[in-house]
């Protein structure tokens, strides 16, 4: 009978002490969590304000990051989807890091790689973010010069420029992000050198005569107006 | 049929004969291949339940030369805005109704909010200046006509006749305003009668023929809410948020474009819109806030233009226009007695005190603050200050329409 009992109690005592060995990193655990979220809470007021007062949204809109935004249909103001991002960040990483306090062999694999993938997420975000505002100015510029130029396809031009553009830093990022970074390089190499094929196939047929004149430095031709002539009234 | 006599210093184009319907559609299909139109109505959910809309939907059903039409709808909830969308859904071609109380829209007025930049209060104003947005960040239609949405007597030859001048290449008008006759078994539009032409007059005579008040004074009905216009006067003229609408319009025309450029149409035989109550003790609302409202954009604008005014030229002015107002009634009662229409003589001497307690309420006004302005910021200067605007916008308004 006795050794039916240790045969029960046995597992028990065995789980009552993993229990306690495992109970103060589960507390530690509920600390970080609660303290992390705590903080995340103060950060996310504290920064509001902050924002408020540098005219953060006032700012955004001026440089187009509204614009942006509101592309994606995202309609809450800039601060506050800055102020959430942020405050999302800060719970994650104090779960992950509450997470490690368990010290169990898969979670810290799982919070290692968290963290090790972070830098390439903010990364990615960055190059996105530049990407928009360089793609922006570059298209712009594009529109100015063809305008410039008399050219009738100059908005088209502008978009071209700017579709490409974002194309190479979606790539960019996606290769950040490592996201199957094989088959979005190659992806992106076909992609960017078919275009490039395909409007020097086309300007060699269509334009060749055009491109013997500008080899050649020749100016056009005048026109049919004769001196004199009243050209309006 | 109307003689064809010209007025002032804009072009008066009146209605002669009998002229045809097809044939100015026909043309005006033509000519707006080159100079597309657009369509603004500024509308609250509660004229959709009323007689009027119904009948201007199934007439602008009917128009084949413009482009889009954008119902600013004002006054709705969610609900309110989709049955809209269905009710507008018979008009063949594109039509976009913005939501003023959708949270995209209210985003973006918070956008301006931000950024110092004040649209002003709810009203036909704002509304007409947020659809002028959309149409330029658009980028199709080169011509913008707009007209009110409680027309009982809408017909679609008003919006041809009003669209015309603009639209025809050798025309080449930047700016015309509608008139037409405000008549039932009696004469209406009291504020225009009894206060805009005996104040203009009073005050021509007092700044010795200034000439913005010459240019006012040539509109036969300055307070029409009907005009057509370039797309690129959208873009520079500023426009009041409240009552001033139509004077403070007409006077950001005199101020950005030669009056040789601006004509006036006769668009239609009569006119019967809802009425006004007068709300003589009550001026913040009715004729009487319309009144001070009105009286407060042409003393602003004539300061702006540097007259120069004082206490003792706003009691001149009370008195002139009194004695010009009451010459103007007993020609109206002839006017009235030769067509056999009623007139109520008291009626109309009551206006017309209640009109002068409105030009000294509006002289005390502008004495208070005479910077204050109720001016919209043109497109220029939004985009100027929010680069991204009317991007911003057009997919505010978009969404909303998908």
């Amino acid at each position: 009978m006795e050794g039916f009992i240790d045969l029960v109690m046995e597992p028990i005592k065995e789980v009552f002490i993993k229990f306690r060995l495992f109970l103060p990193n589960f507390l530690a655990m509920l600390t970080i969590v609660v303290l992390g979220l705590f903080l995340a809470w103060i950060t996310k007021k504290i920064l509001s304000k902050v924002l408020n007062v540098l005219r953060f949204d006032s700012w955004c809109d001026k440089t187009s990051i509204t614009a942006m935004m509101r592309k994606g249909d995202i309609w809450t103001k800039p601060s506050d989807v800055l102020v959430s991002a942020i405050f999302w960040l800060f719970t994650i990483v104090s779960v992950m890091v509450g997470f490690s306090a368990l010290n169990i062999h898969a979670i810290n694999n799982l919070v290692t790689q968290f963290f090790l993938y972070l830098p390439s997420a903010l990364s990615a975000v960055l190059i996105l973010l530049i990407g928009y505002m360089v793609s922006g100015f570059l298209s712009r510029a594009a529109l100015i010069a063809a305008v410039n130029g008399g050219l009738s396809y100059a908005k088209f031009l502008a978009n071209a420029v700017r579709l490409l553009l974002a194309v190479l830093f979606f790539a960019m990022a996606l290769e950040q992000l490592n996201v199957a970074p094989n088959i979005v390089v190659s992806a992106f190499t076909i992609i960017f050198g078919g275009i490039v094929i395909a409007l020097a196939i086309s300007f060699g047929i269509a334009g060749i005569e055009t491109a013997k004149k500008i080899i050649e430095g020749k100016e056009a031709e005048p026109g049919n107006d004769k001196k004199g002539d009243v050209e309006h009234i | 049929m109307a003689d064809f006599y010209q007025t002032g210093t804009i072009t008066t184009l009146h209605r002669l004969g009998k002229p045809s319907l097809e044939r100015i559609e026909a043309e005006l299909n033509e000519y707006s291949k080159t100079r597309p139109v657009a369509l603004v109505l500024p509308a609250l959910y509660s004229e959709f339940e009323g007689k009027a809309m119904p009948k201007i939907i199934e007439e602008l059903a009917k128009v084949t030369y413009i482009n889009k039409i954008i119902l600013v709808l004002a006054k709705a909830s969610e609900k309110e805005f989709v049955r809209v969308k269905e009710l507008m859904s018979p008009i063949p071609y594109d039509v976009k109704v913005v939501h003023n109380d959708g949270k995209r829209i209210k985003e973006i007025y918070n956008t301006f909010s931000r950024n110092d930049l004040d649209p002003g209060a709810d009203g036909k104003g704002r509304s007409a200046w947020l659809a002028y947005g959309y149409v330029i960040a658009d980028g199709v239609c080169d011509v913008i006509a707009l007209h009110d949405c409680d027309i009982l007597t809408y017909s679609r030859e008003m919006l041809a006749r009003l669209c015309y001048p603009v639209v025809h290449p050798n025309l080449d008008y930047v700016f015309c305003k509608g008139f037409y006759s405000r008549v039932t078994d009696k004469m209406h539009g009291r504020v225009t009668r009894l206060l805009i032409t005996p104040l203009v007059r009073c005050l021509r005579t007092l700044t010795e023929n200034h000439p913005f008040l010459v240019f006012l004074d040539s509109f036969r009905y300055p307070l029409a809410g009907e005009f057509c216009m370039t797309t690129d006067m959208a873009r520079v003229n500023r426009i009041p948020w409240d009552w001033g609408l139509e004077v403070g319009a007409l006077a950001e025309v005199y101020r950005n474009y030669s009056p040789r450029r601006i004509c006036q149409a006769d668009i239609m035989d009569t006119y019967e819109h809802k009425h006004q109550i007068l709300s003589a003790e009550d001026p913040a609302k009715g004729l009487m806030k319309m009144t001070v409202d009105i009286c407060k954009s042409i003393f602003r604008t004539l300061a702006s233009e540097g007259v120069v005014f004082s206490d003792g030229f706003f009691k001149t002015l009370q008195v002139a226009y009194l004695r010009m107002a009451e010459d103007t009634i007993m020609k109206f009662e002839a006017d009235a007695a030769i067509n056999g229409l009623t007139f109520d003589r008291h009626e109309e001497a009551k206006a017309v005190e209640a009109f002068t307690n409105g030009i000294g309420m509006a002289a005390q006004a502008f004495f208070e603050n005479p910077m204050g302005s109720a001016l919209i910021p043109n497109w220029n200067r939004v985009t100027s200050a929010i680069p991204g605007i009317l991007d911003m916008l057009k997919k505010a308004v978009d969404e909303d329409n998908r």
